[in-house]
């Protein structure tokens, strides 16, 4: 006793070394010469996409649903904030003048006590060995 | 088709050349003879297999789950078949035999078992019948699609895939009652 899906398939196993054929054909041809544009994609974006994003898609939904309401929140809040830089006035003339004598004797009292740079000693040059000798001689 | 087959789709999915050979190797027979008992026709059996399996390679990125690889190739398939019937100007025939639908009707699971004398009635009794309730037949026996996978690979709602193989089966069933002692 057969299945008819045994009598459907011993059927017709004369034509499995065409199919065979078609199989090896396809497979040099449209899969080695001629891969198709998105396989690369695949292998590098789509199958990590389907590895690792897809399965938990609720959960970065969720993650970048909160992420959104924290930078809603975050630009609503920083254009209500006081700028302290350009709302601030211009200071007084009497602050800039007082900070300007503050810096004119800050200066008049850290110069006299700045150190002097000495100009660097030229560096001996080597001179003939029978001067050396006559310089320590004389010694 | 065996529910618990561990297929290498998404190796296919990456381009893996090795993949492919697996599935092609798995479905290029039940494939054929799915085909070829619809369009009775070798050489174009052949054609639309080799037409399916290249389609499956450029457009498996539309497969959406994995698991359904063998449903979703038989439809392609089947789309094939439709397609050269309506280039051979036969289509008002398949459009009437579609639209022959019948009652929702519940199939009975059990297995149909066919002795080695009643082999080639079986299969002319199966050419015989009308060509919807012969393809959902097909996709039942060589396969063993569910009746929501046989939906959507012929596209017919499940009430008409459940009446034709239900009437299928009791039609074929009938010659061999006929036969026996």
């Amino acid at each position: 006793m057969k299945t008819p899906r045994e009598i459907l398939l011993e059927r017709h196993q004369a034509v499995v070394p065409k199919l065979n054929a078609i199989r090896r054909k396809l497979l040099n041809s449209e899969l080695r010469a001629n891969p198709p544009p998105h396989l690369w994609l695949s292998r590098w974006l789509v199958v990590p996409w389907r590895e690792l994003v897809w399965p938990c898609r609720g959960i970065w939904a969720g993650l970048a649903a909160v992420w959104f309401v924290i930078l809603a929140v975050n630009i609503s809040l920083r254009d209500h904030s006081p700028t302290v830089a350009t709302k601030s006035s211009q200071p007084s003339p009497e602050i800039i003048l007082a900070f300007w004598r503050q810096e004119q004797l800050l200066i008049e009292l850290i110069e006299p006590h700045r150190p002097r740079v000495a100009a660097p000693q030229k560096p001996a040059l080597p001179q003939p060995r029978s001067q050396r000798r006559t310089e320590f001689l004389s010694a | 088709m065996a529910k618990s087959e561990q297929l290498p789709v998404a190796e296919a999915r990456a381009g893996e050349p090795e993949a492919w050979e697996i599935l092609f190797r798995r479905y290029q027979l039940p494939l054929y003879v799915y085909v070829f008992e619809l369009a009775q026709d070798e050489q174009a059996s052949l054609d639309i297999v080799q037409e399916t399996f290249i389609a499956a390679v450029r457009h498996i990125g539309s497969l959406q789950a994995d698991e359904n690889f063998g449903s979703w190739l038989f439809g392609i398939a089947h789309q094939r078949c439709v397609q050269r019937w309506r280039r051979q100007n036969r289509e008002a025939r398949w459009r009437d035999e579609i639209a022959d639908a019948a009652a929702d009707i519940e199939s009975s699971p059990d297995v149909l078992l066919i002795r080695r004398e009643q082999e080639a009635e079986f299969m002319q009794r199966l050419n015989q019948l009308p060509l919807p309730q012969r393809t959902v037949l097909l996709l039942h026996f060589i396969e063993d699609f569910s009746l929501e996978e046989i939906a959507r690979i012929t596209g017919a709602s499940l009430g008409t895939v459940k009446s034709r193989i239900h009437y299928g089966k009791k039609s074929l069933r009938k010659l061999f009652e006929a036969k026996l002692p």
